[in-house]
């Protein structure tokens, strides 16, 4: 844990680790990257769009009987809608994104691109597209290409393992099979990161610290 | 690498979260076209928004509001308005979204669009005829034999190849929703469940409906479902499946017991036999036969009389069974007889030359039986008792237990027709469930249906138990 003052406006800010070099301070939105010995600042982000979701920064939970905190956000846009994408902090140090679309939850962890072979995914490493459709093989399961188009930051909060300034444009293509398991590969100038996991209820998770609504009573699931 | 953050995350490193005040739940906007005050209900996922007002289309994907298209139009009175709540299965709901859709403007059915920040999004569809609860499924169901399978579950092909359109829509939605709009459609039924599977170019969909019970539906929304559809909605359960199983078992139960008992109790024993010779001159005579002794408590006694082959001749035989012990009686009669001849229609014959004379509740003893008998000889002119010879034996059998088959099948008949009742109620059921689906009747409706499944004449016999229903 690396505690710091902000350079903007002094308040005190946390980084949790190394991997995670960036965040959002709580405070002034000023977007600070660590380097170094120091820390630097990156202009501000956008401000959050206002929305419903039923999770929020510190929201504690359980998945594979290990523990995890929601330590950011980062919420995306595209032509035709908008989603959020929650990371969250386990106690065992691996962090891993909750998607959240639809009213839907997708649970995702980061693999190795090296240790992807299927042909299609090659291809798209390298920088080519292929058509929503195409199968492909992933330790032995059939995922098909559920879309694929150019995604945009629209802000950010929080701890994160890149600095997400509004309006970074990167080429994202999802992944999912009849089991309900998904994956979801974005590229951005010669750089490729692929997330694999499936989708998940919040009700299995067994939350603590959602976010609670006006006019909602909190659900039953809800710890 | 990660080393230093290798302790759980705990109350130390966080500022435990306020009890803060719950967070707004709705984003209110102005229409861009009439300025009405618009409340966005799931700000954040919606991408659509119908004016309440003026019908106008409003894309909310990015955080200003931007008009697509303008309308100045009444909209529609819905049964369930925009806002409403219910609570349905547990959860509440409120309604954010309606549309009505249509086969190309035939078969219309209305879908409202729910939702509950902590559960996402349901909808409650209705065709007129009844409700459905639907849920879109995060995984594809898996292909078993001639239909779907999810969980373990099966599904019936019942509507393929459809073409749903969009034909109106209010609210708020996940996606660009349009008028006009199409997706192909198939549909898959189990009693009380539909699985349906919508595409267009780049998406399959899966959507999990459950039959609601009325009042359900009556209870979250405060409206009047409709009850007892006829024709069947396509996932409705045939009330008479249930019953018909439970009459099917019992009665099988019932029938396999009276069987069994039948045999237990009337398995057939020869007790005694012999013969008596017989003299055609129309003189009674008395002949005791006996001992013959019946062990159980009570049983039937029968007496049958075999006359040989005699002609145009009866013997009529009296009988009484007296217990030797308390000369109790017990009194029957038989008649042995042939006759055949020739007249203008050529050759005939009748009569039976043997009869069996049955005494029910004979109680356990030892009697006699005391046969009282004459032989009559019988010519086309008269009644003759000349010749009065030697007309042969009677050969005379006592058996006990004999069942009465007669009343064995009565009782089965009796057992059996409050299940064929249940039977044909059923299959009319079905075959009125299926008669919308495009692969026709299945299952005992398709069995019992000739090739005009959609005949409504009411001539089927599986309409014999029609009511007033239809």
């Amino acid at each position: 844990m690396l505690k710091v003052s902000c350079p903007n406006c002094g308040a005190e800010v946390s980084f949790r680790s190394p991997a995670l070099p960036s965040r959002v301070c709580d405070y002034c939105q000023t977007i600070l990257v660590r380097s170094g010995g120091g820390i630097e600042a990156m202009g501000k982000a956008a401000v959050l769009p206002f929305d419903v979701s039923p999770v929020m920064m510190g929201m504690r939970g359980t998945f594979d009987n290990k523990s995890f905190e929601v330590i950011g956000r980062v919420r995306w846009g595209w032509t035709d809608g908008s989603w959020n994408e929650w990371l969250l902090l386990f106690n065992d140090g691996s962090a891993a994104w909750l998607g959240e679309a639809m009213g839907q939850f997708m649970l995702t962890r980061e693999r190795a691109i090296g240790e992807l072979t299927d042909p299609a995914i090659r291809k798209l490493i390298d920088g080519e597209e292929v058509p929503v459709g195409t199968e492909i093989g992933l330790d032995g399961e059939l995922l098909i290409v559920s879309d694929a188009r150019e995604v945009t930051c629209l802000a950010a909060e929080g701890e994160l393992p890149f600095s997400a300034p509004a309006g970074w444009t990167v080429f994202s293509v999802d992944f999912r099979s009849t089991s309900g398991r998904c994956a979801s590969l974005q590229r951005e100038s010669g750089t490729t990161s692929f997330y694999d996991g499936r989708y998940v209820t919040l009700d299995e998770l067994a939350p603590g610290g959602m976010r609670a609504m006006e006019g909602w009573a909190l659900p039953a699931y809800a710890r | 690498m990660l080393a230093e953050m290798a302790s759980e995350p705990g109350p130390d490193t966080v500022a435990a979260a306020p009890p803060a005040a719950a967070a707004a739940s709705t984003r209110a906007l102005s229409c861009p076209a009439c300025g009405g005050a618009i409340e966005v209900r799931a700000a954040g996922y919606t991408v659509t928004i119908v004016c309440r007002y003026c019908s106008s289309v409003i894309d909310v994907a990015n955080p200003e509001a931007r008009l697509i298209t303008k309308y100045e139009e009444a909209v529609q009175e819905l049964e369930i308005p925009l806002g409403a709540r219910g609570t349905l299965r547990g959860v509440e709901w409120e309604v954010i979204g309606y549309l009505r859709r249509s086969e190309h403007g035939s078969y219309g059915w209305e879908e409202y669009l729910l939702f509950n920040p902590y559960y996402g999004y349901r909808w409650v569809i209705t065709n007129g005829r009844g409700w459905s609860f639907g849920e879109m499924l995060t995984r594809a169901p898996d292909w078993g034999v001639g239909g779907p399978a999810l969980d373990g579950q099966s599904y019936n092909p019942f509507f393929s190849n459809g073409q749903a359109q969009v034909d109106y829509v209010l609210g708020e939605f996940y996606w660009r929703v349009k008028v006009g709009e199409e997706v192909a459609t198939d549909d898959y039924v189990r009693p009380g469940w539909m699985l349906s599977r919508e595409a267009n170019e780049s998406e399959i969909s899966w959507t999990l409906s459950a039959l609601l019970d009325p009042a359900e539906m009556e209870g979250a929304f405060g409206i009047i479902a409709p009850r007892d559809a006829w024709p069947p909605l396509p996932h409705q359960p045939s009330p008479y499946a249930r019953p018909l199983k439970a009459a099917a078992k019992i009665g099988a139960i019932a029938a396999l017991l009276l069987i069994v008992l039948a045999f237990a109790f009337g398995g057939s024993t020869l007790l005694y036999d012999n013969n008596l010779p017989v003299t055609f001159d129309g003189q009674t005579r008395t002949q005791t036969l006996g001992p013959i002794t019946v062990t159980r408590p009570w049983q039937m006694v029968a007496i049958r009389a075999d006359a040989g082959n005699i002609d145009n001749a009866w013997v009529d035989l009296d009988y009484t069974l007296v217990d030797r012990a308390t000369q109790e009686t017990y009194e029957s009669y038989g008649l042995a007889e042939h006759y055949s001849g020739s007249d203008s229609d050529g050759p005939w014959e009748e009569g039976s030359r043997d009869t069996t004379a049955k005494v029910a509740m004979v109680p356990a003893g030892t009697y006699d039986l005391v046969v009282e008998y004459s032989g009559n000889l019988w010519t086309s002119s008269s009644y003759s008792y000349g010749g009065g010879g030697y007309g042969g034996d009677v050969r005379i059998s006592v058996s006990q237990g004999l069942v009465f088959p007669s009343n064995v099948i009565i009782a089965l008949v009796l057992l059996l027709l409050p299940l064929l009742f249940l039977f044909l109620r059923h299959i009319r059921f079905e075959k009125a469930r299926q008669g919308e689906s495009d692969v026709g009747a299945t299952g005992l409706a398709g069995a019992f249906s000739g090739s005009d499944d959609d005949d409504d004449s009411g001539t089927d016999f599986s309409d014999m138990f029609s009511t007033a229903d239809d």
